[in-house]
């Protein structure tokens, strides 16, 4: 396969990413530029979920756990250096990549629903130590958190304003689902297919399995890394109510119902995942009943869509072409 | 000896639990944690054992149960409010979950029999949020409280006053675990439960009437569930959304038990609520206890696989 | 102390007048604004308000009396002829979604000011928002230390900081607590700094104080109780929400605690459902520290308020302390504009301008004077009053006292500098 070659699918994901990166700033108003931005970080950190479902069949319950990592590092990086967002925001994913490692470790012979808990068990203890030490905003020692107003957050030099943030989190969140495509068509992407084809053929052939599974672990971390800390500058800070445990079991579910094979399906994630929300909130429907619609969106997507939401819409295109 | 092992190391966790935490305070001191971290382990049991009934008989790892039971309880506190005797609205709270196990396990659980166990889980998380949706919109946040009779009576136990209600729950954990044993070895339906779980293609070639069977264990599950509501509602809090989500550290005592064995469920649950009670001791740890639970079921899980080999088996 | 006295009299005066409170709201029918009578007509006002309503809680209830009494003053004269549009948004406990609420309510609907928010995560997210973006929140139902310690936001309501320090004086001065266990939530601008403030003023007084702080989702509340008592604490101070409230109660009822300790809590339990949900056990051992005035006082606002709940707000809106407070807010908030230059009232910045120059204002829903000024912290409200759980509902004990400790100097000062005391 060549390195370079775009597929259909992936022509028609460029064109749309750059459609987004020109137009959704111009047309947004503001509380949508912000919208916006928040369902492209979590697209990015669905992305991590759905390449490791769709190219691993392994499920991750801990990828919003593993953004609060990153968003934690984030703020904790702005209020301590006086560094660039970049650097920041590349420390954040290293260290989340790393996290994703250490997850990696116990989870390397598990399986299925064993390996989907024990990324359950970690998100669910996450959970605990941000809702105890919460988010840095400026303060003193370690931890960081002071009880005043949160201090300045700097963003990107090129995107200070929430317009060009858009921008910039639209790029990065491309550039994501590329380094994922490309691994899917260098070494790592066969050996992920043949050790989902079946892990003692795998080892037969020479593929050294543990390698191969941790290094997925560790590109799911980084792309959760990366989203989170995208999601901080988004804010400025953040909440410990935004990486619940129950959230990250969400974002797997919602990988699923878009789709977890192609980038239409993730990008389908992240819109559901912020923009529905936003969407009932502004129609004023009562948040109770938004849980009810999406409970019961969430059954029927699962029920009906094996392959998710994009492989319907992608599925109708095809036949569209074919009659 | 490998099948005790694992119940000498739960106890072993304990005990080093107590040394490392409670040594240096007096016995009236720590014996207080000692027996309110069994009251609270045994909550975590009882939501565990929920869990893994249902699972070893459906192959369903229902998130759903703590919605359900919290529904439950719900429309039995409603019903207290207007009078109606007690006996009947705790019966009323056990149906509702009946009801909405059975509807569940009947019309949206075959749909999805051949997916992936995990979506199948994911799948109750979807069911969860339309129930807890339904419940907090008809009960708009306010206070409330609810109550068992049972709450008046108490004992001590080394100086703590444990209440009968939460008698009944360290009893309820140890019945369920007997009696499902004693089900599933000595019934027919039992039997072809333990069948189903093993293999479900073969179970139905050889004349297992599946539907019927998963019926009867997503009816025990519902009864369960609508327990759990019981307690919880009366003894962590009457809030929908905390008895919902009570079934994440529920999940974590159902790992102790490999999805498995009720018997290391109960005791796992109990050994995680006593860890977390006893952390309260450490100065250090104290703010963050609510970690244990997880942090020993992901040691269980590690443990769990230390002498398998790669696993080749599809799951 | 001269502050004390004035609001000491002002509120025996009122409860000494009942019936010409009575007269001043017309027997029942609401005042509001210019009080004509005719609708206003002109081009409205934006004003915003964010509240957080989900599971599990629901804080809406400022900006539901906030939009009775604007829609009062529409039906009444509005501002000089100008009806205020109120835009309310729901964060629904969720950042991102207060952020968004926040920038559509500044920058798409350019609202002049937000008055009646009521959350508990729109205040940290917004308050560098609102600072940037040059307004005023006049909020009603804050429960953050973010909230009091920031600029551009002033609240009607105490938060949990004074209303612990008063629950926590109360213990010491009627109780005789010498060892007072504050049980708070284990988030740091929540539980940590209010805690930490009954902590230093037990120091102040040279008792011992201890924190002692549970985390929300944890179902254990028992080991919570325990460390309280092996802190050696002879009274225990709840200052969590209603709901954990009441389990940590439960578990204290469980132990047969009540006479043990004495007990005091902060005012989320001062709502008419908690008596109920407490039962016979507590009735006359739970002190409660309101932040404002009882809900069934006869003052001529608090009368005013319920009439003007009862001619514009659904039924089923409650009547508890953040509703008096998003009243009240949106009152001061209505006679600011009033005294306004017409020309300027779609001028944010003019109306911020105003909005800081409010002070001196009194009210019978509060024991001290409402002020704002332009300072970096805003936190009129520390005076309050105690009631006791008794008989299925509430009963003053103690009238309109000033809270004290090392958290209010500050404050204190700058009431002196705007020449309030």
């Amino acid at each position: 396969m060549d390195l370079l070659k775009p597929t259909r699918s992936g022509t028609v994901g460029i064109v749309f990413a750059v459609l987004g990166f020109v137009f959704l700033p111009i047309l947004a108003s503001g509380q949508w530029q912000q919208i916006l931005t928040s369902a492209t970080c979590f697209t990015l950190a669905a992305s991590g979920v759905a390449f490791m479902y769709a190219r691993l069949n392994m499920v991750s319950l801990g990828q919003v756990a593993l953004m609060g990592v990153g968003g934690w590092v984030m703020l904790r990086m702005n209020h301590w250096l006086d560094l660039p967002f970049e650097v920041n925001l590349a420390v954040a994913g290293a260290v989340t990549m790393a996290f994703g490692w250490v997850l990696a470790l116990p989870a390397l012979r598990m399986r299925g629903l064993y390996l989907a808990l024990i990324t359950l068990m970690a998100a669910g203890g996450l959970e605990v130590i941000f809702s105890t030490f919460r988010f840095p905003n400026g303060g003193e020692g370690f931890w960081g958190v002071m009880p005043s107003v949160a201090a300045p957050f700097r963003r990107p030099v090129i995107a200070e304003s929430d317009g060009a943030y858009l921008r910039y989190v639209i790029a990065v969140t491309l550039l994501g689902f590329l380094v994922i495509e490309a691994h899917r068509r260098m070494a790592p992407g066969r050996a992920w297919a043949m050790i989902r084809k079946s892990e003692a053929a795998a080892l037969a052939s020479g593929v050294n399995i543990t390698y191969y599974k941790a290094w997925a672990f560790g590109l799911a971390g980084l792309l959760a890394g990366v989203a989170g800390g995208l999601l901080a500058g988004g804010l400025g800070l953040l909440d410990a109510a935004t990486f619940r445990a129950s959230e990250s079991i969400m974002l797997f579910a919602l990988a699923v119902v878009g789709g977890a094979r192609l980038w239409l399906g993730v990008v389908i994630a992240g819109v559901l995942y912020r923009v529905l929300p936003a969407l009932f909130n502004n129609w004023s429907l009562d948040a109770d009943l938004t849980l009810v619609i999406f409970g019961a969106a969430l059954l029927h997507a699962l029920i009906t869509a094996p392959d998710g939401l994009s492989g319907q819409i992608f599925g109708l295109f095809g036949k569209g072409r074919r009659s | 000896m490998s099948r005790v092992l694992p119940y000498v190391g739960f106890l072993a966790l304990m005990v080093v639990a107590y040394v490392l935490l409670a040594a240096g305070k007096p016995i009236a001191v720590a014996g207080l944690f000692l027996v309110s971290g069994f009251a609270v382990g045994s909550l975590y049991a009882l939501g565990g054992i929920g869990l893994v009934v249902l699972y070893r008989a459906t192959g369903v790892l229902n998130l759903a149960l703590g919605a359900m039971g919290a529904l439950g309880v719900m429309v039995a506190w409603q019903l207290q409010q207007v009078g109606v005797p007690q006996w009947i609205t705790w019966i009323a709270a056990l149906a509702v979950a009946i009801a909405l196990s059975l509807f569940y396990g009947r019309y949206i659980a075959p749909l999805l029999a051949w997916r992936d166990p995990v979506v199948k889980a994911v799948a109750t998380l979807g069911f969860a949020l339309i129930v807890l949706g339904v419940t907090a919109f008809a009960w708009e946040d306010d206070v409330r409280k609810f109550a068992l009779p049972t709450d008046a009576l108490a004992v001590r136990i080394l100086g703590l006053r444990v209440t009968i209600t939460r008698m009944i729950v360290i009893g309820a954990a140890f019945a369920l675990v007997a009696g499902i044993w004693l089900y599933l070895e000595r019934t027919r339906t039992g039997l072809q439960m333990r069948a189903l779980a093993n293999n479900r293609d073969i179970s139905a070639m050889i004349g297992v009437r599946i539907l019927r069977v998963e019926s009867i264990a997503w009816i025990i599950a519902g009864a369960i569930a609508g327990f759990i509501g019981l307690m919880f509602g009366d003894l962590v809090r009457l809030e929908p959304v905390v008895i919902t989500f009570m079934v994440i550290p529920s999940v974590a005592a159902a790992i102790c038990g490999r999805l498995d064995n009720l018997g290391l469920v109960l005791i796992g649950g109990l050994s995680m609520g006593v860890v977390e009670s006893l952390l309260t001791l450490s100065p250090l740890l104290k703010s963050v206890r609510p970690v244990a639970p997880y942090l020993i079921a992901a040691v269980v899980l590690l443990l769990m696989q230390r002498n398998t080999r790669l696993l080749f088996a599809k799951d | 102390m001269g502050r004390i006295l004035t609001t000491l009299a002002v509120s025996a005066a009122a409860l000494a007048a009942p019936h010409f409170a009575r007269a001043e709201s017309h027997g029942g029918a609401p005042m509001c604004g210019a009080n004509t009578g005719e609708a206003a007509s002109g081009e409205p006002i934006k004003v915003g308000g964010i509240f957080g309503n989900a599971a599990p809680g629901d804080f809406s209830s400022a900006t539901d009396s906030a939009k009775a009494y604007f829609d009062c003053v529409n039906a009444n004269g509005g501002i000089g002829g100008r009806p205020i549009e109120y835009l309310t948004e729901n964060d629904q406990w969720n950042p991102e979604l207060a952020a968004q609420a926040a920038t559509k309510l500044i920058e798409d609907e350019n609202v002049v000011a937000m008055v009646g928010n009521g959350s508990f995560v729109e205040m940290s997210v917004n308050a560098p928002r609102y600072a940037e973006a040059g307004m005023m929140a006049m909020a009603s139902a804050c429960a953050v230390s973010e909230c009091f310690e920031s600029s551009n936001i002033v609240s009607t309501n105490q938060g949990p900081l004074p209303s612990s320090v008063g629950a926590a004086m109360y213990a010491v001065e009627e109780l005789g607590a010498t060892n007072v266990a504050c049980i708070g939530l284990a988030i740091p601008s929540v539980g940590n700094w209010s805690c930490g403030a009954v902590e230093e003023y037990m120091g102040s007084k040279g008792l011992s104080g201890s924190s002692v702080l549970l985390n929300p989702a944890a179902p254990d509340v028992n080991s919570g109780l325990l460390e309280a008592i092996s802190n050696g604490a002879d009274s225990i101070l709840v200052n969590l929400p209603a709901g954990l409230g009441i389990a940590f109660l439960g578990v204290a009822q469980e132990q047969d605690l009540g006479e043990a300790y004495s007990w005091t809590s902060s005012t989320p339990l001062y709502d008419l459902s908690v008596p109920g949900a407490l039962g016979e056990y507590w009735d006359g051992k739970l002190y409660v520290s309101a932040e404002l005035t009882k809900l069934d006082g006869e003052g001529a606002d608090n009368l005013n308020w319920k009439a003007v709940m009862d001619g514009y707000a659904a039924e089923d809106d409650p009547r508890d302390t953040f509703s008096q407070s998003g009243y009240l807010s949106a009152k001061f908030f209505v006679e600011t504009l009033m005294e306004m230059d017409p020309a300027t009232l779609d001028d944010r910045a003019a109306v911020t301008e105003a909005i800081k120059g409010i002070t001196g204002k009194t009210s019978d829903l509060i024991c001290g004077t409402y002020y704002v000024g332009d300072a970096d912290r805003h936190m009129p409200n520390h005076a309050g009053i105690m009631v006791v759980v008794k008989d299925g509902g509430f009963e003053q004990v103690r009238d309109c006292f000033e809270y004290e400790g090392p958290y209010f100097e500050p404050l204190i000062e700058t009431e002196k500098a705007l020449g309030l005391r």
